[in-house]
Formats: C-alpha cells, sequence, structure tokens
C-alpha cells in the first residue's frame, strides 16, 4: 500500500522564514487592511499549493492562540478540489452526536474529505484554560466513549449508549448524511491509556519524530496492542523538515537561527520537563544532550536536528538536509513501520511547493524496502 | 436604527408553494438515477449536492438586499455551523447567524470557533441559542438534560463565551460549564462577542433574554399579544439596565394579488398533509409552514397587504425580522424585490412621528 503525505496548515502564524518568530503573513503582514484580508486569505493560498504541490491534504493544528479547525475546513471547504481537512480535535470539547453531524455535513461539504486527528489533551492548567475538567486516563475513557458513540450513531443508528460520560437513546444521523463515508482517524498520544483508546478506534497511530530507535519500538507496541484487540492499525509520523538543493545549504539554515536564539531562551530549553502531563514532550526531550555550544551538539542521528522549538513553538525533532537527504529519511521512518507522514516547512507556502517538486518524487515508499527484501 | 431584515437557509431541504415535497435541491437520491429519461443527456453525474444550492440560497439572500441570514438549526438536517463556514467566502457583508442548541459542547470551544468566524468574515457571524425540542429528542440527540435546567444551561454558556472573548484570565465555576484562568489573548484577543439572538415566549425566556440578548425572536402572533410581549421583555431588560430588541420571526407567501397568494396557500396546505387545517386571522396563517422553515406562522398576502402587517409590528416596536419562504431562493428575491422596500419606505416615512403610547398599553 502506497503511503499518504500530508502538509500542514499553520495556524500559529507564519514568519518569512523558519529561523524568524514573527508572524509576517496574512492579516500580519504590515500595511495590509485587515479590514479586506485576513489569515484564512493566507491560508487559502497554502491549502491551494498543497493540493497542487500533490499532498493528501493537512493537519490544521488548534492551539489556544489559533483559529479553529472545523470553521477553517467548513469555509475553504468550496474552493479546494483535493485537500483533506485533518481536524485536530478533543473530543471532549464536543457533543458527539453534534460531532457526527458535524462531520458527516463536512463530509457532504467537501465530498469526502474530512479526517480527524484525535487528541486528548496535554492537561494540567491548560485543560481548564480550554473548560475541561476531566483527569487524564479519565479523558482517554472519554475518548473511547466519544468514538463509540460517533460511530454508533453515523450510520443511522437507532443507538443506544449508557456511558459514563455519554447517554444516547435511539440515537442516528438523518438521512441523507448517513450515506457519507466515516472520516479517518489519525490518533495522538503515548501513554498507555491513549493506546488502549488508540487500539479500539484508530486507522493511524500519529506520532511525532522520535529516536529512530525509540520510534520502532513504539511502533512495535502499538501494532501488538491493537492486534491483541482484534484490529490493525496503521503508523504515522508528523514531522518538520528543512530541504535544500545541497545539505550545506541546509543546514546553513538551522545554522543562522540557532545563532539567534537568545541564550536564556536556550537555557529554558535546556532546562528539566514542565509540569502538564503530556507524555509525548517528554518522549522527545529524551536522548537531548546536557551541554550545547554549537547547534551541531543537537544532531542526534544523521540528518535529525534536535532543537527546532528553539526557532519556533512545537516539536522538538526535524530532518535537515538534500532533497535526497530528507527523501531517503523519510523512506528509512517507512522501513521502521511508518505509513504516512504529516510534514511541514516555513513557509508553509513556498516550501509545499518545494517539497512537492524537489522531494515527494524521491520518496520510495514500501517500494523500495520491497525492492531491497527482492534484492 | 434601521430595521433589520434575515432570511432563512435551510438544511434539510426546500420546498414549493406548487409542490410541498421536500426536496434536497442539488442532491441525487443515492441509488436513483436521473430524473431524465434515456432519451435526454443528463450532463451533472453526482457533481452537486444540496450544498451547491445553500451556497446559492446565501448569495440570493444577499443579493435581493437581506442583512442577515439565519442557519435553520435542524437535527434532521445538515449542521448548522459547517453551513454557515460553507457560505461564508462566498458571501461579502451577509451577517450570518448560525442557529445551534447550548448541547453544541463546550461553551470556551463554541467561543473559539465564533472568534475564528469572526475573523475570517470581518465580524460577520452572530449566534442563535434555541431551547430544542423537550427533553425526550434531546436524549436522542447525546444530551440527557432535564426540561429545567435548558435555560440555565444557555445563560451559563454565554457567560462563559463572552467572558473568555473579552480576554484574560477569566474563571468561572458553574454547574454545566467551568473555566480557570481562561481567555483570548494574542490574534484571537479584542474580538466582539458575536450577536446573540434568543428565543421564545416563556416568562423565564423573556427573563433570560433581558439579561444575555441582544435581540430577541419572538414568533408572529396577533398585534396586541406581540405588544405585551414586547413591553414585558423592556421592563424585564430595564432592571439590568439593558436594551434588548425585538424580533418577529415569520414565514411569508406574498404575491402579486391576493387571491394568488389565498390559492398557494390553500394548495400548500393540502399537499404538505398537515394533520390540522391552518387557521387564519388578518392574514396571519398558524399551520401552514412545515418542517423545511419552523416557523409558527405565515404572513398570506398580496405584496402590500404582507408590507403592511410588517410594518404594524414596526409600529409595535420590532426592529428585526426572520423572514423565510419556500422555495428559499425564489422567495428570497421575490421579498426583496416587492416587499421589504414598501416596509422600508413607510419606516422611514413615520421615523419623525413621535412613538406612539398606545403601543406601551
Amino acid at each position: 500500500m502506497s503511503i499518504d503525505v500530508f502538509w500542514r496548515l499553520p495556524t500559529h502564524g507564519e514568519p518569512a522564514e523558519v529561523r524568524s518568530a514573527v508572524p509576517y503573513r496574512g492579516d500580519e503582514f504590515p500595511g495590509l487592511e485587515a479590514h479586506w484580508y485576513s489569515y484564512i486569505d493566507y491560508l487559502a493560498e497554502i491549502a491551494h499549493a498543497a493540493e497542487i504541490s500533490g499532498f493528501q491534504g493537512g493537519l490544521i493544528p488548534s492551539f489556544p492562540m489559533t483559529d479553529e479547525p472545523w470553521v477553517i475546513s467548513s469555509v475553504l471547504a468550496r474552493e479546494t478540489k483535493t485537500f483533506r481537512f485533518m481536524i485536530p480535535f478533543q473530543p471532549g470539547f464536543l457533543n458527539p452526536v453534534t460531532a457526527a453531524r458535524m462531520t458527516a455535513s463536512l463530509q457532504r461539504a467537501t465530498r469526502g474529505r474530512a479526517l480527524y486527528n484525535v487528541i486528548t489533551g496535554g492537561g494540567g492548567p491548560s485543560q481548564l484554560w480550554w473548560g475541561d475538567a476531566t483527569g487524564h486516563d479519565d479523558r482517554y475513557g472519554r475518548t473511547t466513549e466519544f468514538l463509540d458513540v460517533v460511530r454508533g450513531v453515523w450510520k443511522g443508528g437507532p443507538f443506544t449508549y449508557e456511558g459514563k460520560f455519554y447517554k444516547t437513546k435511539d440515537a442516528g444521523l438523518p438521512h441523507p448524511l448517513s450515506e457519507e463515508e466515516f472520516p479517518e482517524i489519525y490518533f495522538s498520544g503515548s501513554s498507555d491509556a491513549a493506546l488502549t483508546s488508540a487500539s479500539k478506534h484508530a486507522d493511524f497511530y500519529l506520532t511525532w519524530l522520535e529516536p529512530f530507535a525509540a520510534l520502532l519500538e513504539k511502533f512495535g507496541r502499538v501494532r501488538e496492542k491493537t492486534a491483541a484487540a482484534g484490529r490493525q492499525i496503521r503508523c504515522a509520523v508528523r514531522v518538520d523538515i528543512i530541504a535544500r538543493p545541497t545539505e550545506e545549504e541546509a543546514w546553513r539554515e538551522i545554522e543562522r537561527g540557532f545563532n539567534g536564539v537568545e541564550k536564556s531562551a536556550l537555557e529554558r530549553f535546556l532546562k528539566a520537563p514542565q509540569p502538564g502531563d503530556s507524555v509525548g514532550a517528554n518522549r522527545q526531550r529524551a536522548g537531548r544532550p546536557q551541554v550545547v555550544n554549537g547547534y551541531k551538539d543537537l544532531i542526534i542521528e544523521p540528518n535529525v536536528w534536535s532543537g527546532f522549538n528553539l526557532l519556533r513553538g512545537g516539536q522538538t525533532q526535524g530532518i535537515v538536509g538534500s532533497y535526497e537527504n530528507v527523501a531517503e529519511r523519510l523512506d528509512d521512518l517507512v522501513k521502521l513501520g511508518a505509513d504516512a507522514f504529516i510534514l511541514a516547512s516555513t513557509p508553509h507556502l513556498e516550501e509545499a511547493y518545494r517539497v512537492g517538486e524537489e522531494v515527494l518524487p524521491l520518496v520510495r515508499g514500501h517500494e523500495a524496502s520491497t525492492l531491497k527484501a527482492v534484492g | 436604527m434601521p430595521l433589520q431584515f434575515h432570511w432563512q437557509i435551510p438544511t434539510r431541504g426546500d420546498g414549493r408553494y406548487g409542490n410541498a415535497q421536500p426536496v434536497r435541491r442539488g442532491e441525487r437520491t443515492p441509488g436513483q438515477g436521473s430524473p431524465y429519461s434515456p432519451g435526454v443527456t443528463d450532463p451533472r453525474g453526482d457533481r452537486f449536492n444540496f450544498f451547491d444550492h445553500v451556497h446559492q440560497v446565501a448569495r440570493a439572500t444577499e443579493l435581493s438586499g437581506f442583512d442577515a441570514a439565519v442557519v435553520r438549526h435542524d437535527v434532521a438536517g445538515d449542521e448548522s455551523w459547517i453551513v454557515a463556514g460553507y457560505v461564508a467566502r462566498g458571501t461579502r457583508r451577509l451577517k450570518l447567524i448560525t442557529e445551534f442548541e447550548a448541547s453544541w459542547g463546550s461553551s470556551v470551544y463554541a467561543a473559539k470557533n465564533a472568534v475564528s468566524f469572526s475573523r475570517f468574515t470581518g465580524g460577520r457571524f452572530g449566534w442563535q441559542l434555541v431551547p430544542g425540542a423537550g427533553a425526550a429528542t434531546r436524549l436522542l440527540w447525546g444530551d440527557p438534560l432535564e426540561e429545567g435546567d435548558v435555560l440555565p444551561r444557555i445563560a451559563e454558556f454565554l457567560t462563559v463565551s463572552r467572558g473568555v472573548i473579552a480576554g484574560s484570565p477569566f474563571s468561572f465555576k458553574g454547574r454545566f460549564f467551568e473555566v480557570k484562568d481562561g481567555g483570548f489573548t494574542g490574534s484571537l484577543g479584542d474580538h466582539a462577542a458575536p450577536t446573540v439572538f434568543l428565543v421564545g415566549e416563556s416568562e423565564a425566556a423573556l427573563s433570560l433574554s433581558a439579561e444575555h440578548a441582544d435581540v430577541h425572536v419572538f414568533e408572529a402572533s396577533s398585534l396586541s399579544a406581540l405588544r405585551g410581549h414586547i413591553h414585558s421583555l423592556r421592563v424585564l431588560a430595564k432592571r439590568h439596565g439593558r436594551e434588548v430588541k425585538a424580533a418577529v420571526r415569520v414565514d411569508v407567501l406574498g404575491r402579486e394579488t391576493e387571491s394568488e397568494a389565498l390559492f398557494d396557500a390553500n394548495r400548500y396546505a393540502a399537499q404538505s398533509g398537515n394533520q390540522n387545517a391552518p387557521r387564519t386571522t388578518a392574514g396571519l396563517w398558524t399551520g401552514l409552514g412545515t418542517d423545511v422553515t419552523g416557523a409558527a406562522a405565515t404572513l398570506v398576502g398580496s405584496y402590500t397587504q404582507v408590507a403592511q402587517r410588517l410594518s404594524e409590528y414596526v409600529e409595535a416596536g420590532v426592529e428585526v425580522f426572520q423572514l423565510a419562504g419556500v422555495p428559499h431562493l425564489e422567495e428570497a428575491f421575490r421579498v426583496g424585490a416587492h416587499i421589504l422596500p414598501l416596509v422600508r419606505e413607510r419606516a422611514k416615512s413615520s421615523v419623525s412621528q413621535p412613538a406612539s403610547p398606545r403601543t406601551l398599553s
């Protein structure tokens, strides 16, 4: 089976280059009259760039300071052709039957281009910012129940459910909403509670990039747990990349960015984990050196740099190199068990064209491992 | 303040006064082929569905001079937020009012989605929160809530939504919603909360609106009943030091002549198979409308007669109308061309006259 490659819509704002933290696109563009344009006009450009350049679609991240993916997806539904909208959301934020109806309507509006990235939340104080008072392991129980209900009502019901969090009686989507395909589910979360929930409902287990050996182990655990539940699952990796015609040019981007990082920011970066119960964030931190004198100290394996969140918020590790380097590392991840990627690079508009034109044609996917096995 | 006219965007399909059978225009019934005979080429395939038609209705609403579109909440239809988003970029100045229930989800999440809507549309977004159709229906939709809790939940929903939109930090702990150190900042900060429309005729509904609504929407009724409602609303709102605008929701069936309108109304009543025959009082029909629009009453008559009735509502204190008619596209143009100008003209010419004291008696 061929691999699926997605792009990302930078809801967090877009600087002009990866080494700058100042948003410079959309309604943040100096001199642009916000009355006539807003950030959605820029996001529309990226979505078009991604579909023209051969990506499946894009992840539309949701953070406290960003616009919401349900709105972005419905607003861009009509002017895109093939772009698939990957909507991250925390199940606790929506009534499951409402969510089913929203999803089916979005499937109708996009002719089947909606999919989920189910996330269950970092927890701690941030969860109450969102208005959610449920604890960590309870939240995964709620995620499982939520997806039980969405699936239960999807084909029209009647579906009756008595859960700890949700109750329905003879619920079901109305016709013709009930005719739509159920959205693919990309499932995020690294704890045991997360994997249990994923094994029941996920099509793809989605992880950030981690040290390759750790990923191999993680994919194994996910597949084992899913097989025990009598299902099959595929794996996906969300990773930032910097791809340039030569490896030197790619590292020069990193070097410039690193040299611009304030000393205090570097000290914060090297400190112990912050409070909060995201297991994934802690896993990414593992294997990082204690002393960093230059950007090269953060190269943790070939073409993998572990300082991306020094340059911008988000995950730590990313792939840096020539077009060939990046394609090879992606193929290495396929060999470890990846079946899909969500790639991102700043600025997302120009880089969508670059990666689509220069990197994706070099990626072999499962074809590479098949050939190797034969040869 | 000029009068505001809203038109409805249907979400479960549309009808026709000459054929009441509901139809999702643009959409082919799954498993059924073309309605054309094999002798005629049908170029459409399955390339269109009801969303394409809904987009047309939104455009028609704007082109025919309405100020806002109300996206109907109907559990048997498409979800209203998705529909509002779908038509957002195809319209330019039309306000988009999304009708939904407070069971939708977290109030913080709703507020955050609303801010995105507002950012993407230049502030053209509004909320119409409705109570829904009783405890049994709510349970059907995954919302096991006691009848007595419906309005208190709407109150908390609005308190939290407005709180987090107004700024940070915002904390609240209620019976239905809880948030700690919340509130939007950065790109999401400094946005106006959506204009809030609430509905209902009960004393409790009016009290809720007095405290929380920008506009209260009444179903059309007799002028004297409506005057009473508006008076109560104003008295209650004043206790909170607020003013709440009054709106009327009513379907319209206007034709060049009264007899044409009556003919269409009677045919529609016969076709739609309503069990109870419609009752009419001075051009206001109850029981004629169907689930397609959901309105309680329909104004039937010549353009002049319908405009006259709407103007009487204006004199009773109504500032906003939420209108509908089937099919929504054709009737938007008809009402926009033949009825709205008459009502607007009359409101303008009566502006200089002092408010009649009888409206408050």
